[in-house]
């Protein structure tokens, strides 16, 4: 190898470090702009958890058993980590992420 | 290649653990930013596949005992470290001989670090599973596989060492309802780090996922940077009608060694009629191959052409822990031989943090 290739690599890496900051500013605004706002009445507030959960369940389905088995439910923080590393391997959407998430967890 | 001095070895150990300090310095930073705001805060996780597999290739005995341990560790909202390694071995006896004989075989498989910048686009820097057609990055852990030979056309667009060291940008998103759009593209710099080789490549993959009828259809390219600098390109399929327990699945590949087509169906028999108890644990799998010698002389893939069938036969005591046994027939010019393969995967998943598993 020569002295040339690494600090090839060491430039490519510091430009890929300075995407996550453009990318934080943009991702802000959105997660702000996904959040639902705060229902109504308590009834409400039942109807979109039933319904959250019946679209994060339908999801799961679709999603979960599509490269191995479809995995059973583990601890509600690692089921975060795990979905969150299943997001980046296998292209979950960010919908999709946060529903089965939430169905996981319930 | 030049074979490398131990100390040049050294030094570039050294430079990849400061480039690593580099990446983690904003992972920490951001965490102390306090901006985990989720209801539930992911803790790091340790996984590993593990199994033991023997298989009778053309009536030789060889035990794979493998172990892949991998930790995941969250930082923040959009952070994730994440590292496998590979422990495998292959035991045969010598010809003439009853012991069993081998060396074992370690691999970094992955060591990098993702930002989950915004529903659109992932970056990930560091060592990274190349992406190309569907086997490497999604069907390859001996607890996932279904069958546990490798396609004969695996090789191809993996370059040699089936992972990257660079950068890549990735993500998946809806095009429209009902419609998803997935891709990875990356560049990987030539590495000689020991257990971590990669070559100089460029490449991508995309797709288009249906959910509603669990329909995926992409395609792959690579550009090698080095040596010939050639390309290579596939194309994957993968269906799971919905009413059935059944996978389809297939992926051509085409590069200047060979080119080449696997299709393979699995079929869980959970909704058998009889016996259902005992047969929902069962799956029957078919996998169907045909590969042609390319012009390019490579040690990963065959050199002559070669056909191959396999029927599998799987038990799952649990979705993560199963018995797997398989036949297959391989036809090439340099002889036809039978290969048998019997064994036990397991995945386990443990918190490497206190209350994780709460
Ligand atoms: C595109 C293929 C694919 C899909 C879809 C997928 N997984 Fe995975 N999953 C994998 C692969 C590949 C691994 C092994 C990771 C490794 O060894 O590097 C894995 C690993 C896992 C593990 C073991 C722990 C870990 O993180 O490695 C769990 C649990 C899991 N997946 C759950 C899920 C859930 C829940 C979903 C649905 C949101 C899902 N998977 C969807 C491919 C997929």
């Amino acid at each position: 190898m020569t002295a040339r290739r690494p600090m090839l690599l060491l430039a490519l890496l510091l430009a890929a470090s300075t995407l996550p900051l453009a990318g934080m500013a943009a991702g802000q605004g959105e997660a702000n702009a996904t959040n639902p706002p705060p229902a109504a009445s308590a009834r409400v507030q039942h109807e979109d958890d039933e319904n959250a959960r019946a679209e994060g369940e339908r999801r799961f389905h679709a999603n979960c058993g599509r490269c191995h088995q479809s995995p059973h439910k583990l601890p509600p923080r690692m089921m975060a980590t795990i979905v969150r590393h299943m997001r980046v391997r296998a292209t979950i959407t960010d919908e999709d992420m946060r529903l089965i998430l939430r169905y996981m967890t319930q | 290649m030049l074979p490398l001095s131990p100390n040049s070895r050294r030094s570039k150990r050294r430079f990849f653990a400061a480039l690593l300090a580099l990446f983690l310095a904003p992972v920490v930073h951001a965490q102390s930013q306090g901006q985990d705001s989720e209801a539930i805060s992911p803790v790091p996780v340790f996984t590993m596949g593990t199994g033991f597999i023997t298989t009778f290739e053309g009536g030789t005995p060889h035990l794979g005992p493998l172990v892949a341990p991998l930790i995941l560790v969250p930082v923040g909202q959009k952070w994730l470290f994440e590292t496998r390694g590979t422990i495998e071995a292959d035991l045969a006896p010598p010809p003439g001989s009853d012991d069993f004989k081998g060396s074992a075989e370690k691999s970094v498989d992955y060591v990098q670090l993702d930002y989950i910048a915004n529903r659109y686009l992932t970056v990930t820097a560091g060592r990274y599973l190349i992406p190309f057609g569907i086997y490497n990055e999604r069907l390859y852990p001996i607890w996932i596989r279904n069958l546990q030979t490798d396609p004969l056309i695996l090789p191809i667009g993996g370059s040699e060492y089936g992972a990257g060291t660079g950068a890549m940008v990735r993500g998946g998103f809806d095009l429209a309802p009902r419609v998803e759009l997935n891709y990875a593209a990356y560049f990987s710099a030539h590495s000689s780090v020991s257990h971590m080789e990669s070559d100089r490549s460029a490449g991508g993959r995309a797709g288009i996922f249906l959910p509603g009828p669990r329909i995926e259809l992409g395609g792959s390219f690579q550009h090698l940077l080095q040596e010939d600098r050639t390309n290579s390109f596939g194309f994957h399929f993968e269906w799971q009608p919905p009413p059935v327990p059944l996978d389809i699945r297939a992926e051509y590949a085409r590069s200047h060694d060979g080119s080449g087509y696997w299709i393979e169906s699995a079929y869980r028999l959970s909704q058998s009629p009889v016996w259902q108890s005992a047969l929902r644990h069962v799956q029957v799998v078919a996998r169907m191959q045909q590969f042609y010698a390319g012009a390019g002389e490579s040690d990963e893939m065959a050199d002559v052409d070669t056909n191959q069938f396999e029927f599998g036969l799987n038990y799952y005591f649990r979705d993560d822990m199963r018995f797997v046994s398989s036949y297959g027939r391989q036809f090439s010019p340099d002889g036809n031989e039978n290969i048998w393969t019997l064994g036990l995967t397991y995945r386990l998943a443990l918190p490497l943090w206190p209350g994780g598993g709460k």
